[in-house]
């Protein structure tokens, strides 16, 4: 079916759009990036009367200036032909400011609906928002809606079905007119909104008026853009951003009148817009000096200034806590499952005679390096669910505020702690997320110093070799690569400071952030959140691991001389035996080892599943698995202190080659890539080492 | 007096911002302008603070409250 209608959801960050977005579409999302730019883009389908809807959730951005990435994103797909119709959403509870991106909306030209969201923080605030005048002072329709609840779902739709031909049969009705007293009750700065007799008419149209010098200005522009680029369809707005002095429409439409554009007046604009915004909310909110209880409660102890710090180490805790002790209480139903099916496929196989290779191949290889992943599942399922509960909660903010006086000491902000805390779950979104920082700088380092975060790819090999070697510390050996991980970050984070600093580095940025209310997280949210990243581990099982494991599977069943069954005399053994001396000053001086951690660069899983197809162990975090590592690795003479080393250095070398890969679309340089890689596996042999020797001394 | 002076639970009212331009606007794009009031609801010794604009909470770190000039609300 055709796509009738497409609808583009905007709104600023925090407004629970994503939400109201995911309360139409549900899971059934198309998740990509932007062309030529990596800002998330999601796009979903929503059927309704009959009809096929295309939504597109845009990028939350408070205005839509050309300062930042998303706010371009956001106004260039606005302005592009895709879209027929916008939904704003706006937090209810904090209206004064989303109403400056609403009206930035209504003036790119295109039908706008505001949705107020959050209604129910304002009732429970006491305030109550007057939705008959508010649509009358906007000229577009306002419908109140709670995206968890799912209220005014369909109410929202059908307006942006009717409203999308642009025709509002809205009446504005203006402040601005003559007779309006308002504009007067209170002394002003500025001229503005004062009755414009000589085009009061033209103006009724229009929800945001300026005062008359700038008004005139727009008139003058409007008509010298019309004839240099007829093709230019909303003329006040390419206005405006060129009297803002707007870089991309500057550039792109010069005009050349030096006495209308003597300066920028993008100053003048915000302050005359925010004014208008001031009269909006005198007139619609009610009781708007009511506090937040709750919000302001939890922030008491939340970012208190010694507590805060304690508060978020025990939150940590109690996630990794979660993740190891549920996880591997499910664990073991995934197990029997894999048991059950590695051993009914050796016999249908062998019942059907296929030959011993390929069913070596199928067995030994892939479902050994496929299966042995999928059974840690649980694991990374928790350790999901457990970080998206505090980003939706509003907690994830804070963090930055909490952690702001110790990034400060390290140059960065506390913003580039979150970054940081999303690498915990994957590195590749974490590095995205460094792009909400003000400095290229900042990015870069930010950059450098996430992988170092203990992303869920590494949790498979931490859950293996602890279980393995340290049985009764095994969830402390685990924890303390997370701790460890953390560590090495922070110094590092010091050292390019350090650095930075003697080459006489710039100021560093401060910190900036929203501090959203509270709010219990929704259980759609989560789940699609959740269930989009356990998605994304079964397809990485499917393909990466799938890949990796029948490559694996041939580097060691092949040899100079053909198949071989004698492992020693295959591609990998004797491509692990060429570089084992780089690897035995760090306790991991085993072929096989070295093999394993080299197929890793591709994933950090396939250290594990690697693990399964050289030592031919069928179900590898199961008992009778874990104990069949345990003696092969033995009888090579690797013990727990090398265990360790191979954890350490797991930890810190190149996350994988989706990390790289996203380190070079962000940064947009091959040098600045193969530096942060070389870097990574500089600091994970040089920690490794110290543990090592450390372990050597102590042993 | 400078934002950053300001004490906890008290309100006071923009005079002037002296940041990079980029930062600036991006301040006054979520409504922290000249004549804006401003409540500071906590602070850290190091200097970043939790202040209240237009109904929103934002945390700002010190080098932002330093350029931030206001006034006591009471003072005007």
């Amino acid at each position: 079916m055709e796509h009738s209608l497409s609808i583009g959801f905007a709104g600023n960050p925090n407004c629970g759009k994503t939400t109201l977005f995911n309360a139409y579409t549900g899971a059934n999302l198309k998740v990509a990036n932007w062309p030529g730019v990596t800002v998330e883009k999601k796009e979903g389908s929503f059927k309704f009367h009959d009809a096929l809807y295309k939504l597109v959730d845009l990028p939350g951005a408070y205005s839509l200036t050309s300062y930042t990435m998303e706010e371009q994103v956001t106004r260039q797909y606005i302005l592009g032909e895709d879209v027929d119709v916008i939904i704003d959403v706006a937090d209810a509870s904090a209206l004064e400011r989303n109403l400056y991106l609403t009206l930035q909306l209504i003036e790119l030209g295109k039908p706008v609906i505001l949705a107020l969201n959050m209604m129910d923080i304002v009732e429970k605030r006491g305030m109550e928002i007057d939705l008959h005048r508010l649509p009358e002072m906007l000229g577009i329709p306002v419908i109140p809606v709670s995206a968890r609840r799912k209220t005014g779902l369909d109410i929202l739709m059908h307006a942006a079905a009717h409203h999308a031909d642009g025709e509002s049969d809205l009446p504005l009705i203006h402040h601005h007119q003559a007779g309006s007293v308002t504009h007067q009750t209170r002394p002003h700065p500025y001229e503005v909104h004062q009755p414009h007799a000589h085009d009061l008419d033209r103006h009724q149209r229009l929800t945001m008026v300026y005062s008359r010098e700038l008004e005139e200005k727009i008139d003058a522009l409007k008509e010298l853009l019309r004839v240099k680029y007829p093709e230019v369809t909303n003329l006040r707005w390419h206005a405006i951003k060129l009297l803002e002095g707007d870089r991309e429409i500057t550039e792109k439409y010069p005009v050349d009148a030096p006495d209308i554009l003597d300066r920028s007046y993008e100053k003048d604009i915000i302050n005359q817009k925010y004014d208008f915004i001031e009269e909006i909310i005198q007139e619609v909110l009610v009781n708007r000096d009511r506090k937040a209880a709750l919000t302001d409660r939890a922030d008491g102890l939340l970012t208190h200034r010694f507590l805060g710090l304690p508060i978020f180490l025990l939150v940590m805790a109690l996630v990794f806590f979660l993740t190891f002790f549920v996880g591997d209480w499910l664990k073991g139903y995934f197990e029997t499952g894999l048991e059950l099916f590695s051993t009914g496929a050796l016999r249908a196989l062998e019942a059907i005679h296929v030959s011993p290779v390929a069913i070596s191949l199928i067995v030994d290889g892939i479902i050994a390096g496929v299966g042995g992943i999928l059974t840690f599942l649980p694991n990374i399922f928790i350790l999901f669910l457990a970080l998206a509960f505090l980003e939706d909660s509003g907690y994830m903010a804070r963090v930055a505020y909490v952690m702001d006086g110790i990034m400060g000491r390290l140059g960065l902000s506390g913003r580039a702690f979150i970054p940081m805390m999303l690498g915990f779950g994957c590195t590749v979104p974490a590095i995205m997320a460094s792009r909400t920082l003000e400095t290229s700088r900042d990015r870069f380092r930010t950059i450098l110093i996430t992988p170092f975060m203990s992303c869920s790819a590494r949790l498979p090999i931490y859950v293996l070799f602890s279980s393995i070697f340290f049985p009764r510390h095994a969830m402390l050996a685990a924890y303390s690569m997370y701790l460890l991980g953390l560590l090495v970050a922070v110094v590092s984070a010091f050292i390019l400071h350090l650095f930075d600093r003697r080459k006489g580095g710039q100021q560093q940025a401060s910190l900036l952030i929203e501090l959203p209310e509270y709010k219990s997280p929704s259980a759609r949210t989560i789940a699609i959140y959740v269930w989009e990243k356990v998605k994304d581990y079964l397809t990485k099982a499917g393909t990466t691991i799938f890949i990796a494991s029948i490559v694996m599977w041939f580097l060691l069943h092949f040899g100079p001389g053909g198949y071989s069954d004698d492992m020693s005399r295959t591609f990998g053994s004797l491509l692990g035996q060429w570089i084992v001396p780089v690897f035995a000053p760090i306790g991991l001086g085993f072929w096989q080892i070295v093999v394993a951690l080299i197929a890793g660069i591709s994933a950090k899983e396939v250290v594990v599943s690697s693990c399964a197809v050289l030592f031919g162990i069928g179900n590898i975090n199961s008992g009778a698995g874990m104990a069949a590592l345990q003696s092969a690795l033995a009888a090579l003479g690797f013990g727990p202190l090398n265990a360790y080393a191979l954890m350490t250095f797991s930890l810190l070398y190149v996350p994988c080659a989706a990390t790289l890969a996203v380190i070079r679309r962000e940064t947009g340089s091959w040098k600045r890539t193969l530096l942060s890689a070389g870097f990574q596996i500089g600091v994970a042999w040089v920690v490794a080492f110290i543990v090592y020797h450390i372990g050597l001394l102590l042993v | 007096m400078t934002l950053h002076e300001g004490e906890s639970e008290k309100s006071y009212v923009v005079t002037g911002l002296a940041l990079p331009v980029a930062l600036e606007r991006r301040l006054e794009a979520l409504g922290i302008l000249e004549g804006t009031a401003i409540t500071v609801l906590r602070k850290k010794p190091r200097g970043a603070m939790v202040i209240s604009v237009r109904g929103a909470r934002f945390a700002i770190g010190r080098q932002i409250a330093e350029n931030i000039t206001v006034i006591g609300k009471e003072a005007r």
